[in-house]
C-alpha cells in the first residue's frame, strides 16, 4: 500500500516538474475561463454552469489522454520500468499507484475552476442551485477517471507516448460515438452499442441527474481498463 | 513443466510474500537458479542454465555479446519469468512469491535507468518506500548509501544533470539503499572513468563481505580482480563454472621446457619422452624465444607441455625425466592460462561447427599478467 502511494506521489510531483504538467493546467484553464466569461457570466441569463461543464467534458477528450500518455509509455521507452518491476510492487500495485497519481494531477486541474462557482455565487441575484453543480464535477469525475483508465491501458502498451495518446484518444471518441455507428452496423449489435455510449450519460449528468447505473458504469468500465493494463504490464515478464 | 501466466499473475499471484522454504537462512543458498529456459519467439536467449550461489560469494557473469547474460540477470532479478525452471532469491520463488524474492535483492540494470527530473536524495527515499523500509530506517539508509557511493556532493541535484559516472552510482546507490542481501549488478563500472573505477571496485568487495553478489561484466581482468566464482555463459548454457583458480587449472596449464639433446621434429627423442610423461596432452616444440636465452645457442630446442585439464603439477616429472635421460634443462616454467586465454578457450569450445586452432591467445594486457600471477 505504501508503494503504491509511493508511486502515485512521484507520479504526480513529476507533472509539475515537467512543463508539460503547467501546460496541460493553463490551457484547460485558459479555455474555460473564455467560456466561463463569454457564456456563463452574462447578465441577464440564469446562474447556470452548464455550458462550462459541456466545454470541460470536451476539453477532456485531449486533455486526459494528454495526462495519462507518459504513465507507463515513458517507463518502457527509459527503461525505468526495470526498476520499477524488480521492485517489491506487483503489475496492479505499479497501475493503480499511476493512475492514483494522473487522478490527483486532474483533481488538482479541476480545482481552480471553483473559483467559477464561487464567482457566480456571489454575482447571481438568486440563490445557486448546487445540484446540477455537483452533478456536474461528479461527471467530470467519473469521465475523466475512465479516460485515465483508457489512457493507463493504452500507455501500458506502447513505448510511444504519441501512440498512447492516439490509442487513448481513438478509444475514447469510439465510447462517445458508438450510438451514431449502430445505424450501420447490424441490429445485434445496436444494444450493446447505446449501452457503452458515454455522451448519453454525460447528458443526464448534465440536467443534474445522479443515476447509480450511469456512476458504476463509468467506475466498472474504468477498473477493466485498469485491468488489463495491470495483466499488459505484468504479460512483459512473461514475454 | 512450463511456466504459464495466469490472471492472477497480474496481482503478484497468491504466495504475495507469504511462502518461505523451510531451513537455517545461512545455510541455504542465497540464489538459486535451477534449470531455466527463456526464449522471445524463435530466439532461445537461454537454454537450461543452473547455479547456486551461497551466502557471500562475489560471482561473476562472463560472455560474450548475446549468450543470454543479460535474460538469465533479469530472470533473477524477477524483470522476466522463465519459460520453464525457478529461480529462488533467499528462498523465495520469483514466481509464486515475488515480493519476497524482490525485498531482499537490489538490481542494478545495464543502461542504470534513472528518473531525471528527480533530485538524487528524493530518488534514493523513494526507493526505500518502495521497497517499504520503516519510516525510522528510511533517512539513515538514504545517509549510508550517499556516502557510501560518494554522492553526498551531488544529493540536491537533479539526476538529470549528472554526468555519467555519477548517474551510475546513483543506480549504484539506488541498488543497495535498501539493504538487500542480494546485489545483482549488470555492468557496473561501466562509463565510469579509471579512478572511478578503482573506488567502485573497491565498494563492490567491500559490499560484499556481507552480501551475496551477482556481477555481470565483459571486462575479463575486473571479474578476475573481484570474484571469487566465475561463470561463463556461451549460447544460453553455462559453459564453466568456479574460482578462477579452479577455472584456469582446469582448462590445463601448460610448462616450457628448454632442453638440449635433439632437434625439433616428429622422431625426436625428447618429443618422445615428453609424450610418455603423466598427464601430458600434448607437446609441441618451438623455436627458442629471442627474449628466452642465449640466440640461437646451439643444440637448446623449447618445448611447450600441455598438461591434461585438471592435472596436478608435473613439473617435477619433466626433472626426472629429464635427469634420467641425461637431458640438460635451463628452463622449466609452468604457464597458467590467464582468465582470457580460459574464455577464449571456452568459446572456443562452445561453437561446435567451427573448430578454432588449439593455441590460445598469447600475449595479453600487462595488467592481466599480473593478475594471473
Amino acid at each position: 500500500m505504501i508503494s503504491v502511494l509511493t508511486i502515485a506521489r512521484r507520479e504526480l510531483s513529476s507533472y509539475f516538474r515537467t512543463p508539460s504538467g503547467w501546460v496541460i493546467i493553463a490551457l484547460f484553464l485558459l479555455l474555460t475561463g473564455l467560456v466561463f466569461g463569454r457564456f456563463v457570466l452574462v447578465p441577464g441569463r440564469p446562474a447556470s454552469l452548464r455550458d462550462f461543464f459541456a466545454v470541460s467534458g470536451w476539453l477532456l477528450l485531449p486533455v486526459a489522454p494528454a495526462i495519462s500518455m507518459r504513465l507507463l509509455a515513458e517507463e518502457l521507452r527509459s527503461g525505468t520500468i526495470e526498476t520499477l518491476l524488480t521492485a517489491p510492487v506487483s503489475g496492479a500495485g505499479v497501475v493503480i499507484g499511476k493512475f492514483i497519481g494522473a487522478l490527483t494531477f486532474l483533481i488538482g486541474m479541476l480545482a481552480p475552476t471553483g473559483v467559477y462557482v464561487l464567482i457566480l455565487e456571489r454575482t447571481a441575484t438568486l440563490p445557486l442551485d448546487m445540484g446540477p453543480i455537483l452533478s456536474g464535477y461528479l461527471c467530470l469525475l467519473l469521465t475523466g477517471s475512465l479516460y485515465l483508465a483508457i489512457g493507463t491501458l493504452a500507455s501500458s502498451l506502447t513505448p510511444n507516448a504519441t501512440l498512447a495518446f492516439l490509442m487513448s484518444l481513438f478509444t475514447i471518441l469510439a465510447l462517445m460515438l458508438a450510438p451514431a455507428a449502430a445505424e450501420f452496423l447490424p441490429v445485434a449489435a445496436r444494444p450493446v452499442l447505446f449501452a457503452v455510449s458515454v455522451s448519453d450519460r454525460i447528458a443526464d449528468f448534465a440536467k443534474g441527474v445522479i443515476d447509480t447505473s450511469h456512476v458504476v458504469f463509468f467506475v466498472t468500465l474504468a477498473v477493466w481498463f485498469l485491468v488489463l493494463a495491470a495483466c499488459a504490464l505484468e504479460l512483459r515478464r512473461w514475454r | 513443466m512450463r511456466n504459464e501466466p495466469t490472471l492472477l499473475s497480474a496481482f503478484g499471484g497468491l504466495g504475495w510474500g507469504v511462502r518461505f522454504t523451510e531451513g537455517a537462512a545461512w545455510r541455504r543458498p542465497m540464489v538459486n537458479v535451477q534449470d531455466v529456459y527463456k526464449s522471445f519467439g524463435s530466439v532461445h536467449a537461454v537454454n537450461g542454465v543452473s547455479f547456486e550461489l551461497r551466502p557471500g560469494q562475489i560471482a561473476g557473469l562472463l560472455g560474450p555479446n548475446g549468450a543470454g547474460k543479460t535474460t538469465t540477470i533479469r530472470m533473477i532479478a524477477g524483470f522476466l519469468y522463465p519459460d520453464s525452471g525457478r529461480v529462488m532469491v533467499g528462498g523465495h520463488d520469483t514466481m509464486d512469491s515475488p515480493a519476497g524474492a524482490r525485498r531482499r535483492m537490489g538490481y542494478l540494470p545495464e543502461s542504470t535507468p534513472l528518473y531525471p527530473e528527480m533530485k538524487v536524495r528524493e530518488y534514493l527515499h523513494y526507493r526505500t518506500r518502495l521497497f517499504g523500509m520503516a519510516r525510522a530506517f528510511r533517512r539513515k539508509a538514504v545517509d549510508f548509501a550517499l556516502e557510501r557511493c560518494w554522492l553526498t556532493n551531488v544529493a540536491s541535484q537533479r539526476v538529470g544533470t549528472l554526468s555519467k559516472g555519477y548517474k551510475q552510482r546513483v543506480g549504484l546507490g539506488a541498488a543497495l539503499v535498501h539493504n538487500p542481501q542480494v546485489l545483482i549488478l549488470d555492468e557496473p563500472t561501466n562509463g565510469l572513468d579509471p579512478t572511478q573505477i578503482r573506488e567502485t571496485r573497491e565498494l563492490i568487495r567491500d559490499l560484499a563481505k556481507e552480501r551475496t553478489m551477482l556481477l555481470c561484466s565483459h571486462i575479463l581482468p575486473e571479474v578476475e580482480r573481484l570474484c571469487d566464482r566465475i561463470i561463463i555463459l556461451a549460447g544460453g548454457t553455462v559453459r564453466a563454472d568456479g574460482s578462477p583458480a579452479d577455472l584456469t587449472r582446469l582448462r590445463g596449464a601448460k610448462y616450457v621446457v628448454q632442453a638440449r639433446e635433439g632437434k625439433l621434429g616428429e622422431s625426436d627423442r625428447l618429443l618422445k619422452l615428453w609424450q610418455s610423461l603423466p598427464h601430458v596432452e600434448d607437446v609441441q616444440g618451438r623455436k627458442p624465444s629471442p627474449t628466452a636465452g642465449i640466440l640461437g645457442s646451439p643444440g637448446w630446442t623449447e618445448w611447450v607441455i600441455g598438461a591434461k585439464p585438471g592435472a596436478p603439477d608435473i613439473r617435477e616429472h619433466i626433472w626426472n625425466a629429464a635427469a634420467q635421460g641425461g637431458i640438460a634443462l635451463r628452463e622449466l616454467r609452468a604457464e597458467t592460462p590467464t582468465l582470457e586465454s580460459v574464455f577464449m578457450r571456452v568459446l572456443e569450445e562452445a561453437e561446435e561447427n567451427a573448430p578454432a586452432p588449439a593455441a590460445p591467445k598469447a600475449p595479453l594486457a600487462p595488467e592481466h599478467k599480473e593478475a594471473a600471477a
